[in-house]
């Protein structure tokens, strides 16, 4: 499921995610909620984000390695970054997302 | 009128206890071991050090069931994966091909170790991942191999320790057999624990190797089985180019053969000293000093077999078969004809060169092929070398029982280096194992060297009970020309 699609696209300032989540499974849901809050409050219309439910896609879990969920992959901008977990830690969220970088 | 009905124990066991369905490993020992095989719709743990061949093992295992019908799906934690492929391959397991007949499947995620983790996770995609594969292919039997790779992700013990129940609440709520290898730290201080994982399973097995006085020996042992009954000893196994073999330690002494008929100890006055001969399928100890002729009586004996048309395997620890026949022939003993025959087959091998369990099962393979009637190990003495006088008490004592299981003929050279107790090897008592002990000396009187052959002890047989003087000569032996080797003074 595509959450959002960016409407401006500058490499430099373009995030590109997905995140694995298991069903309605109360951790999933937190992720989802923390991630879209801090995208829409840092990055809005300048991110793609997928959402994908391992319980009806293994096989996307399986090409992405994941094993554990909730977890997000940033493919964009590079490196490749996986955040694992429910999101809570918005700091290290905001470091995975390159937000953070005058910390 | 008599009727007989079952004992009533066993009829109610029957109708009250509902005995564990079992998938076996299809390997030969191990399902004797574990009465059956692994638990069905259960964990099974299959722990071990570095290099105890925990993984190998679940291969096996994996592989032969998927060989036989049963599909499976194997999950492969330890990084660089794909190398189970390979190594799987060296045993002549292709599991790229059973793959591509829908048979198994293997999976081998990379884990992402540099990955934040940035709140609550647990194995769910994991699962998702293992249902929505082993549906793929109707497997109901999964091997998760290093799982301990895996429970690094999770920090925290007790974090661990929940995502293991999650994994066997999952196993059994989904009818899965599983199979899961689990690298046992051996450091004391070491901080991953995964003591849990043998609470949480039904069946614990361990494997470990130990270095026995040089010599590397395996050994698997199941610590626990719920609901079932099993074999809790040590069992020595070694990995062979056949994958895993297991022996059995000893086997039931019960189902040994009576002695059977008397047989050609190789030459008429040697059988009347002994009382007749020796018997076939008895055990027989040649004991002497180096150049004593425990060869030379063995030789003997195996020609006499060989032309009776009966099969000897020699085993060798001294000589090259080569320098043995030629030493032989120079005594006007010809063993090349019955090797041409096929009725006389040398195995040769340095003591040294492998543990117990690789010379047994080299001696076991053979024999089961080439059925002999008599085996020779000359010197079993130099078995010591194999590790241990306890190494070298286990070959000894398992070749005399397997010899003894079949009915076949034992014969043990044993060279002795003092004047200890002629019939024990280097310490390692068998004497009370032996049917015939025959001893063999020299002495030098002034000038004159003189050789002596003595019957110790010869099962079921009235035997002479002194010296009797002989030479060697390239004619053979010769007993001295007044000896007829009737027991005549005896003591």
């Amino acid at each position: 499921m595509i959450l959002s699609v960016a409407k401006e696209s500058n490499t430099y300032d373009h995030r590109k995610m997905i995140l694995f989540v298991a069903g309605e499974g109360l951790n999933s849901v937190r992720a989802r909620e923390n991630l879209l809050r801090v995208c829409e409050d840092r990055l809005k219309g300048r991110y793609d984000l997928e959402v994908v439910d391992v319980l009806k896609d293994y096989k996307a879990a399986l090409a992405h390695n994941i094993l554990v969920t909730p977890a997000l992959l940033v493919t964009e901008p590079p490196p490749k970054v996986t955040v694992l977990g429910d999101l809570s830690d918005t700091s290290k969220l905001l470091k995975a997302l390159q937000l953070d970088l005058t910390a | 009128m008599v009727s007989i009905h079952p004992a009533p124990d066993q009829k109610m066991s029957e109708s009250r206890v509902r005995l564990l369905d079992k998938l076996p490993t299809h390997i030969p020992g191990l399902d004797l071991i574990l009465d059956g095989g692994i638990p069905e719709d259960r964990m099974t743990i299959l722990s071990g050090g570095p290099g105890s061949g925990k993984t190998m093992l679940a291969l096996e295992i994996f592989y032969r069931n998927a060989a036989a019908g049963t599909p499976g799906l194997m999950v492969c934690f330890e990084e660089g994966g794909e190398a189970v492929r390979i190594n799987a391959l060296t045993m002549g397991w292709d599991l790229n091909a059973m793959e591509e007949a829908g048979k198994l499947a293997v999976i081998h995620p990379e884990i992402d170790y540099r990955a934040i983790r940035g709140g609550e996770f647990s194995i769910e995609g994991l699962l998702a991942v293992l249902a929505g594969k082993a549906q793929e292919i109707g497997a109901r039997f999964i091997l998760i191999d290093a799982l301990d790779v895996l429970l690094r992700l999770f920090n925290d013990p007790e974090r661990q320790m929940d995502e293991c129940w999650n994994l066997n609440r999952w196993l059994n709520a989904n009818g899965m057999t599983a199979l899961v290898t689990a690298k046992l730290s051996q450091s004391f201080h070491s901080v991953e624990k995964y003591d849990f994982l043998d609470y949480l399973a039904d069946c614990v097995i361990y494997l470990d190797q130990r270095i026995d006085g040089q010599v590397m020996t395996r050994r698997l042992r199941v610590v626990k089985y719920r609901g079932s009954g099993y074999s809790s000893n040590e069992h020595p196994f070694i990995i062979t180019r056949d994958g895993l073999v297991l022996m059995p330690v000893t086997s039931a002494a019960l189902n040994h053969k009576p002695l059977g008929q008397v047989i050609s100890a190789g030459m008429a006055t040697l059988d009347r000293i002994m009382g007749g001969g020796y018997r076939q399928g008895s055990t027989v100890l040649i004991s002497g000093p180096t150049g004593s002729g425990k060869t030379t009586f063995s030789s003997l004996f195996t020609q006499a077999a060989c032309r009776r048309g009966e099969r000897v395997q020699y085993v060798s620890f001294e000589e090259s078969p080569e320098t043995l026949i030629i030493g032989m022939k120079s005594m006007n003993i010809d063993l090349a004809p019955h090797v041409a025959e096929q009725n006389l087959r040398f195995l040769t091998a340095m003591p040294e060169a492998m543990g117990v369990e690789e010379h047994l099962y080299r001696i076991f393979s053979s024999m089961e092929e080439f059925r002999p009637s008599h085996h020779i190990v000359d010197a079993v003495s130099a078995a010591v070398r194999m590790g241990s006088e306890k190494a070298a008490f286990n070959f000894m004592v398992r070749l005399m029982d397997e010899c003894k299981k079949n009915g076949i003929t034992c014969i043990y050279t044993n060279q002795t280096s003092s004047r200890a107790p002629v019939d024990e090897i280097s310490g390692v008592g068998i004497s009370s194992l032996i049917d015939t002990a025959v001893i063999l000396d020299y002495d030098r009187k002034g000038d004159i060297f003189g050789r002596s052959v003595l019957a110790l002890k010869s099962r079921g047989a009235s035997h002479s009970h002194r010296f009797h003087r002989f030479h060697i000569t390239d004619q053979g032996i010769l007993m001295d020309e007044d000896d007829d080797g009737a027991g005549g003074d005896a003591r």
